[in-house]
């Protein structure tokens, strides 16, 4: 089966400072991957590249068997592969609602919207019963006629999710969708994932909470200083010792030994 | 009771006139976010090939399309040079390509009657007789003004504004939702230097004359302040502005006749109350007069 | 050839002061001053004002842009800090407003008439064919003096490395304990004093007028952004370029090139020239001619 995604020989600095070193990976379809590290392994720098808001020094990006390394972000999007922010900022006058059919891009002709053509109705009431459906399912209709910016961390992550999934990626990057948010709505977030992937969505999450990973991720990929150093089933991750000196800090055998 | 009569005609087929084109600033400014202070050269556009076209024998309809083509193109110009230019560097730009362009419009007598500007441009009523000419302009500009006003908003609410209002608040999360930013800066630039184009093509027509004092800076600068003072981003906010600006503009003389200062200090206080009015909007009501409401959708 | 020279560089010291002051307060505010050019039509009046009363010329002078530093000290304390919270373009229209406040406010008070300073007349000096107007040649000598001066703070003194490292990363500056605000102030006000006393030394020559700022807006911008906003020593190398062209417009004969014997531009587009060059240059290097910072755009 040819990967959904690709990821060959790609590396990134900024300035002096080498971010990427060469990474290389393959997604296939139906996967929920986990992308982990420390800080500074690189995890947001590899998803900038991925989906167009960072261009890559060396290699080649692929998608569905299209290279998308020199495309431009919006195009990406466009071509399937959705994602969201760590941080989501919302705009301050527009309401959720506004904002999740503003996430609809398909025909957005402005003399369509003029006359009021059929089509351009059509696609008005179209986006109009998708965004409804889409904020019912990840729990925000409460909220709709609120400024966006209004909502709290948790809520903005939703509304994140929302969006993207707007476009109908086959492969949906999520950036720490869990990482301070109440665990309530951690549990409808995990839930919402799974039946997307269960619907044939692939994912892939960077994510620092383990008892997320182990719940959701079908294979994990570790990150350490721009390196791939495992790509494993979650409950190997422990016993791996690449991913233990990645996270707890490399110590020499000698000078373990010369101190003892 | 004439005197009056047309002052009050006159009055407002300007302040008619100057709406249409803080409507166009609006699309840009208002709903895209962007810095445009060279604006004015689009209605310069629009009044020159109202008189260019004129000498050249067309009818006003021809012109008109002329004009709106020419502004259009600028348009896309301008739009081009924000591919490589931060926000406030090209505000800084779009008001050198303005000041360019009058400098052309200056110097070019063979095209443009130079400093002289074009005159006798024909009224488009003058069939009729007074008061009827002026005030079946009056229902041309005030016809317009709702069609432009009705259009924008509809704009503004739909699809395209929506986009237009995501990218000026978020521009990276419109980004990702799949937006080509380029393209929507484009066609809110060129949309905005259609509707002002026609705006100064009236202007023209209205004064029977065309010339380079029309693209001056400071043009720019009283659109802008039209723009704020209402409310950046909706349409009734910018009428309310023009009305408030126009409001001062005519007050000061009447104050003048009344009081008795020069008219050094008239002019001084015309520009001063706008200003004035214009930084309290910013300290105190940045959102305008009539601030943007959020849209609520069934 | 000398005149050429010398016009080129008695132009460039007429703009260099302003966009040098200009410059230097954009690194710390972020935000292009429309207002800053009347600083320099303030300050021309003000010193006008005390001479023509009978204060001796430098007094004045001093006086002058002492005034319009305290000006722009004000402005910046009473008016853009609050405004700098709605963001860099809100800043930038307040400073519209402003600008038509304190032309306003200058109208009402001297009127539109230009204000010719009461000098004795002396005749220009001659050196090699080329004429230069004794006032020219103050300024330009001020000119140098101050930069010289003002490049000697920015390099040799600790006041000078705050200035730079407030501009280039000011959070950073600030977690190392500099006062960011106080700095601020200080180059408010300096930069408002430069550009008084730039405004009131080319006043020397043109009278003090109501549109001396608005004269000076595109050409010090066009500067100012040529050397890049923030970068105040490339202003008053985007100053020389600016009166390089400037001159070079009006002065060269294009004869030759369309085979007439004379040729010249026409007067009215020494200005479009320098806009040309200016937006030349924001097309290939969008943030000025010394940009050398990684920046992700």
């Amino acid at each position: 089966m040819t990967p959904l995604l690709r990821v060959h020989d790609v590396a990134k600095a900024f300035g002096g400072n080498q971010v990427l070193h060469g990474v290389e990976f393959d997604i296939a379809p139906g996967e929920i991957v986990g992308l982990l590290g420390p800080n500074g392994s690189g995890k947001s720098t590899l998803l900038n590249t991925i989906t167009g808001f960072e261009a890559i020094d060396r290699g080649r990006i692929e998608f569905e068997g299209r290279r998308i390394d020199q495309v431009p972000a919006h195009r990406i999007v466009a071509a399937g592969v959705g994602r969201t922010f760590q941080l989501p900022s919302m705009p301050r006058r527009m309401s959720v609602m506004e904002v999740a059919m503003a996430a609809a891009t398909s025909h957005h002709g402005v003399w369509g919207t003029l006359l009021g053509s059929a089509g351009s109705r059509q696609a008005e009431a179209a986006a109009h019963a998708k965004a409804t459906a889409l904020l019912e399912q990840l729990l925000l209709t409460r909220v709709r006629d609120l400024p966006a910016s209004a909502l709290s961390g948790g809520q903005k992550k939703l509304l994140g999710i929302v969006c993207a999934l707007m476009g109908d990626p086959r492969l949906l990057m999520l950036d720490e969708p869990t990482a301070g948010v109440h665990p309530n709505l951690r549990r409808d977030i995990v839930a919402a994932l799974q039946r997307l992937n269960a619907k044939g969505m692939t994912l892939v999450i960077v994510e620092h909470d383990m008892h997320f990973i182990r719940e959701v991720c079908t294979r994990c990929i570790v990150l350490d200083r721009g390196r791939i150093v495992a790509s494993c089933r979650p409950d190997e991750l422990a016993s791996n010792e690449h991913v233990v000196q990645a996270y707890l800090g490399s110590v020499e055998p000698k000078a373990v030994e010369e101190a003892a | 009771m004439s005197a009056v009569f047309d002052f009050a005609v006159s009055t407002v087929t300007i302040a008619g006139i100057y709406a249409l084109m803080a409507l166009g600033l609006n699309l840009q400014a208002g709903y895209a976010g962007l810095l445009n202070f060279g604006h004015i050269a689009f209605a310069g556009l629009g009044a020159y090939a109202a008189g260019i076209g004129f000498g050249l024998g067309w009818a006003p309809l021809p012109s008109l399309a002329l004009g709106v083509g020419l502004a259009m193109l600028l348009g896309a110009f301008m739009a081009g040079l924000g591919r490589k230019l931060a926000s406030d560097y090209w505000g800084i730009a779009t008001l050198a390509i303005a000041e360019i362009l009058r400098t052309i419009a200056t110097n070019e007598g063979w095209l443009t009657g130079g400093a002289n500007g074009i005159s006798a441009i024909p009224a488009l009523f003058d069939g009729l007789p007074r008061p009827w000419n002026a005030v079946a302009f009056l229902a041309l500009v005030l016809g317009v003004l709702a069609a432009a006003a009705w259009l924008c908003a509809r704009l503004g609410n739909g699809r395209f504004g929506r986009a237009l209002r995501l990218m000026r608040e978020e521009p990276q999360l419109a980004t990702c939702l799949g937006y080509n930013l380029r393209t929507l800066k484009t066609r809110a630039i060129m949309a905005s230097a259609a509707v002002t184009a026609l705006g100064g093509f009236l202007y023209a027509h209205y004064m029977s004359f065309a010339g380079p004092e029309y693209m001056l800076a400071s043009e720019t600068f009283l659109l802008w302040t039209m723009v704020m003072i209402g409310g950046l981003g909706n349409t009734l906010g910018v009428l309310v502005g023009v009305v408030t600006v126009q409001a001062a503009h005519v007050l000061v003389p009447f104050a003048k006749d009344w009081i008795g200062f020069g008219s050094d200090v008239a002019g001084a206080l015309r520009l001063g109350l706008i200003g004035a009015i214009l930084l309290a909007c910013l300290l105190w009501r940045s959102e305008g007069l009539v601030p943007e409401k959020l849209r609520k959708i069934p | 050839m000398l005149q050429f020279l010398v016009d080129t560089v008695l132009r460039a010291s007429d703009l260099a002061l302003i966009a040098l002051g200009l410059s230097m307060l954009y690194g710390l505010v972020k935000f292009p001053n429309v207002a800053h050019v009347q600083y320099a039509m303030f300050g021309a009046y003000v010193t006008y004002a005390l001479q023509s009363s009978g204060f001796p010329l430098v007094g004045a002078l001093l006086a002058g842009s002492v005034a319009a530093g305290l000006l722009t000290l004000g402005l910046q304390v009473l008016v853009f800090q609050r405004l700098l919270r709605g963001g860099p373009a809100i800043a930038m229209i307040g400073s519209l407003a402003v600008a038509m406040l304190v032309i306003a406010i200058m109208q009402g008070l001297a009127g539109s008439f230009p204000r010719m300073f009461n000098l004795p007349r002396v005749e220009p000096l001659v050196i090699g064919g080329a004429r230069i107007a004794w006032t020219q040649l103050y300024l330009m000598g001020t000119t140098i003096v101050l930069l010289a001066l003002f490049m000697l703070v920015l390099f040799h003194t600790r006041l000078g490395r705050a200035m730079r490292a407030l501009s280039s990363n000011p959070m950073l500056a600030n977690a190392s304990g500099l006062n960011a605000e106080r700095i601020t102030y200080c180059v408010s006000f300096a930069s408002g004093a430069i550009a008084g006393l730039g405004g009131s030394m080319l006043a020397l020559s043109t009278g003090a007028h109501i549109n001396l700022g608005n004269d000076l807006l595109l050409p010090v911008f066009a500067a100012a952004i040529l050397g890049g906003l923030g970068n105040p020593i490339g202003a008053v190398f985007g100053a020389l370029l600016i009166a390089l062209t400037e001159t070079a417009v009006t002065n060269l004969n294009f004869g030759p090139l369309l085979g007439r014997e004379l040729a010249f531009m026409p007067v009215g587009y020494i200005s479009a020239g320098s806009f040309l060059i200016l937006l030349l240059a924001l097309l290939f290097k969008p943030y000025g001619l010394f940009d050398r910072d990684v920046r992700r755009v």
